[in-house]
């Protein structure tokens, strides 16, 4: 059957009450027994009324007379009530011949009402009459309201064609008993007329056989109801033998009519397990009149040829005739109305269970879960995610996710969500902050997935969130460790290393500055000391050959280090300098920003004394923007492929080199530092080659320089 | 300044030790300090130069921080228990904030990072003589 979609349980209401409706129609006939027609009808109307909400229902009859009986039923509102010949008459222009079911309901106005009507015959060819049904509903008659109009115009056939057995059979009894009452008695009062009575007998016979035939005819009649009927039907006797057996109960069965008739229902329909009470209920009834079944639609289980035992259900009327009772049953196999009905209730206990584990986890889970919409709206939020931000639901699904992210990781968690709502991705991993209620913060991992839209429900997003604010901050404070660690030993090498190469080359710089003072003084003074002079001049050269000779030593010593040299990755190598430069670069204001390429070929050489260079150029370019106060101090490291090597540049917004700078850059113990040695570059150009690489800087177009070294890629990766 | 005002300020030469192991200071720093005008006298160690006893007629040293044996920094806690106010100008090639703050609480006069110039020199002089 086609239905508006429904819920489950909506579904299985809509469907319990039209199984309720069928069955007070099918249970109709039952108090009608013995009823006559007008009554029959009548109960119907306003059953149908009540039923299916209808706004008029009407109905003519047809009498074996060929008169016509009208009857209509109207709602309350219906003021004044109308008769029922004169919505006969609006009708009857509506139904032309009247004599065939209409596919589609016809439009019309009743009295004023618009409204949708749709007749439906009684009898096989509506030989027995009409009924109307009206609704002023647009969607009237529904399938299930269809469904019960044609059962009850059938029950209501089957009613009427029962009254009218009925009354036959009553006639022809009651005639039969007087005639034959008023015939014995002449029969035993005159002998003489016994001739006369033996012709007349004859004659009654005649009119008997008449009858008989008459009420054989009657009886085709009902047995052509019996075969039509989509209902089993079974009639037994007052012993509980069966004596009527239509087609329908044959297939449902699975016995044909002549193997049962005369047998006991009992034994053929009844299962095993239920006999003895349906025995006991039977006996009782006849001893009593009492009965837990007349009357009534009740549910049993039934027994089959086959030993199948199926759920019918069955309403029994009991004939009213003179001498023993006997009674018809109408049952109908429900089994798949059971299984259908079962079925639904399975799905939505399923469904229901679903729902109760699935709300079960959302309630206990250990971490947090949240739905959102697609524009980050909260839908629903479970305790724990409750807990992690401060937030009721309630106040949570006043704001979207982004609301309550900090700021720094919205645009990244927005640019997934789109990939995420684009399909590139199914789901995604995100650890970021979420501001809390009370202003704090809390670091989550966020497992973010997109759960498509079903008919009912549209697409959203579930979050599965996990506190790790403690992992974090035991990360960071590792990290932090660690990298003071490391800072630390790389300090303490370096400047033990830088201390040792300020003492060798201070002490003969000191030497040089001082007998340079002396010599010039000696020379200024009056008379000049020329032999003074001349000796420390010696001594200046003496030491300045010496400084040179230390700078020697120190390069030798860089390039000595054959034994150091490994695959590694300038990109690690240069961060781990930026890491390290990092609280220098902040006291003195410079801003430090990386630019390392992705997929950077690795290079062979010493990693400890690229990455002195590295911290040189970064010292360098640092120290290059320390006076410049009018723009801001930046740095820019950057890495990138260069032909057949890979190239690391670090630019400043510093103060630039002028031309005369320039050329003497990389000369040792240059420099344009009031407290520089002017060895770093020196000393950095010597290690570059010694990787068969260069150095060399370059003027930016703004303000600032540009140093710059290549060093091939290592050939064995 | 010249010498001339100097000298009428300060009559009799006065002495300036110079304690450093490095032979090109013992050489080189003499000779300019002598050039200032003063009496100079040069030790390789504090060992020496407290064995010289020239401490008592000393009226500024010039101190090396970095020496074998005893230390710049133990030279001047010795004297200073010992009962000298020598003022002490530090010489040193290592630019280190931690020493510089430790001498100069100790009561030194100066501290000049290697090379310095004649000029810086010669204001620490007159800085410690001035004290005395």
């Amino acid at each position: 059957m086609a239905m508006q979609p429904e819920s489950p349980a909506e579904e299985i209401k809509h469907l319990r009450r039209c199984i309720n409706e069928l069955v007070s129609v099918l249970a109709l006939p039952a108090t009608w027994t013995g009823s006559e027609p007008s009554r029959i009808v009548g109960e119907l109307l306003s059953a149908l009324l009540n039923m299916l909400d209808l706004d008029f229902v009407y109905a003519r009859l047809r009498d074996s007379a060929g008169t016509n009986l009208e009857m209509v039923r109207t709602t309350s509102e219906w003021e004044p009530k109308p008769r029922a010949q004169s919505i006969g008459e609006i009708l009857q222009p509506w139904l032309g011949n009247g004599t065939q079911n209409w596919l589609h309901p016809v439009r019309g106005t009743l009295e004023g009402r618009e409204m949708l009507v749709v007749p439906l015959q009684l009898g096989m060819q509506g030989e027995m009459g009409i009924v109307i049904a009206g609704s002023k509903r647009d969607d009237f008659p529904r399938q299930t309201e269809r469904l019960v109009l044609s059962v009850a115009a059938n029950q209501a056939a089957i009613g009427l064609q029962e009254a009218s057995l009925l009354s036959a059979q009553r006639r022809i009894a009651s005639e039969l008993d007087q005639r034959v009452a008023q015939r014995t008695g002449e029969l035993a009062a005159t002998d003489e007329e016994l001739r006369k009575e033996i012709a007349e007998r004859k004659s009654v016979e005649e009119r008997l056989r008449q009858e008989e035939k008459e009420f054989k005819r009657s009886e085709a009649h009902k047995a052509a109801i019996l075969d039509s009927s989509l209902d089993c039907i079974v009639a037994m006797d007052h012993q509980g033998c069966i004596t009527e057996f239509n087609p329908a109960a044959e297939r449902t069965f699975g016995y044909g009519r002549e193997n049962v008739v005369g047998k006991h229902l009992a034994d053929i329909l009844v299962p095993p397990s239920l006999r003895e009470k349906h025995r006991a209920g039977f006996a009782r009834h006849l001893a009593t009149g009492e009965s837990r079944v007349l009357g009534r639609r009740i549910e049993m289980t039934a027994l089959c040829a086959d030993g199948r035992e199926i759920p019918v259900e069955l309403a029994i009327t009991r004939i009213l005739q003179d001498g023993p009772p006997s009674f018809t049953g109408y049952l109908r196999d429900i089994t798949e109305r059971k299984r259908n009905e079962d079925a639904l209730l399975e799905t939505h206990a399923k469904l229901a269970r679903s729902e109760e584990r699935w709300r079960s986890v959302f309630e206990n889970s250990a971490i947090g879960v949240a739905l959102t919409e697609l524009n980050g709206r909260f839908i629903a939020a479970n305790p724990v995610f409750q807990k992690m931000l401060g937030y009721t639901e309630q106040e949570l699904k006043q704001v979207s996710f982004i609301d309550i992210t900090v700021e720094e990781d919205r645009n990244f968690n927005l640019v997934l969500i789109e990939e995420l709502l684009e399909g590139k991705r199914r789901q995604f991993q995100i650890e970021k902050q979420y501001r809390r209620k009370n202003g704090g913060t809390v670091w989550v991992r966020n497992s973010v997935s997109f759960v498509p839209g079903t008919e009912r429900l549209p697409g959203f997003l579930m979050a599965l969130s996990e506190d790790v604010t403690e992992r974090r901050l035991a990360e960071e404070a590792l990290n932090e460790t660690r990298s003071e660690l490391a800072h630390m030993a790389r300090v303490t090498t370096l400047s033990t290393l830088t201390a040792s190469i300020a003492h060798e080359v201070n002490q003969p710089l000191s030497g040089i500055v001082t007998n340079a003072s002396t010599c010039l003084r000696m020379l200024d003074a009056n008379p000049p000391n020329v032999e003074g002079a001349r000796e420390t001049a010696r001594r200046t050269i003496r030491d300045g050959n010496r400084a040179s000779e230390v700078i020697t030593r120190l390069r030798a010593l860089f390039s000595k280090k054959n034994a150091a040299f490994e695959v590694f990755d300038l990109n690690e190598a240069a961060k781990e300098v930026v890491a390290l430069s990092v609280s220098e670069l902040q006291r003195n204001r410079v801003i430090l920003q990386s630019d390392l390429a992705a997929g950077l070929p690795s290079v062979l050489g010493d990693r400890v004394q690229i990455q002195q260079v590295i911290l040189n150029l970064i010292r360098n370019g640092s120290d290059a923007t320390r006076i410049v106060d009018d723009r801001p101090r930046e740095l820019l490291i950057k890495t990138e492929c260069d032909e057949g090597g890979v190239r690391l540049s670090v630019k400043d917004s510093g103060v630039g080199i002028d031309s005369e700078i320039e050329k003497r850059l990389f000369e040792a113990f240059y420099t344009t530092k009031s407290d520089g040695m002017g060895i770093g570059l020196s000393v950095s150009r010597s290690i570059v080659e010694r990787h068969q690489g260069r150095l060399w800087a370059i003027r930016n177009e703004g303000p600032g320089a540009t140093f710059l070294f290549s060093i091939p890629r290592s050939t064995n990766t | 300044m010249t010498d001339d005002q100097e000298q009428k300020t300060i009559p009799q030469p006065l002495v300036v030790v110079v304690v450093d192991d490095d032979e090109s200071v013992r050489e080189s720093l003499p000779d300019l300090l002598k050039e200032f005008g003063f009496t100079v006298l040069a030790f390789a160690s504090a060992a020496e130069f407290l064995a010289s006893g020239s401490a008592a007629r000393t009226n500024c040293l010039v101190l090396d921080v970095v020496m074998p044996g005893t230390s710049g920094l133990d030279l001047q806690k010795e004297l200073k228990s010992r009962g000298y106010k020598i003022p002490i100008i530090f010489i040193t090639a290592q630019r280190d904030e931690s020493i510089r703050k430790r001498v100069l609480e100790h009561g030194a006069v100066d501290i000049l990072l290697k090379p310095f110039s004649d000029i810086a020199l010669r204001g620490a002089l007159s800085k410690a003589m001035g004290e005395t």
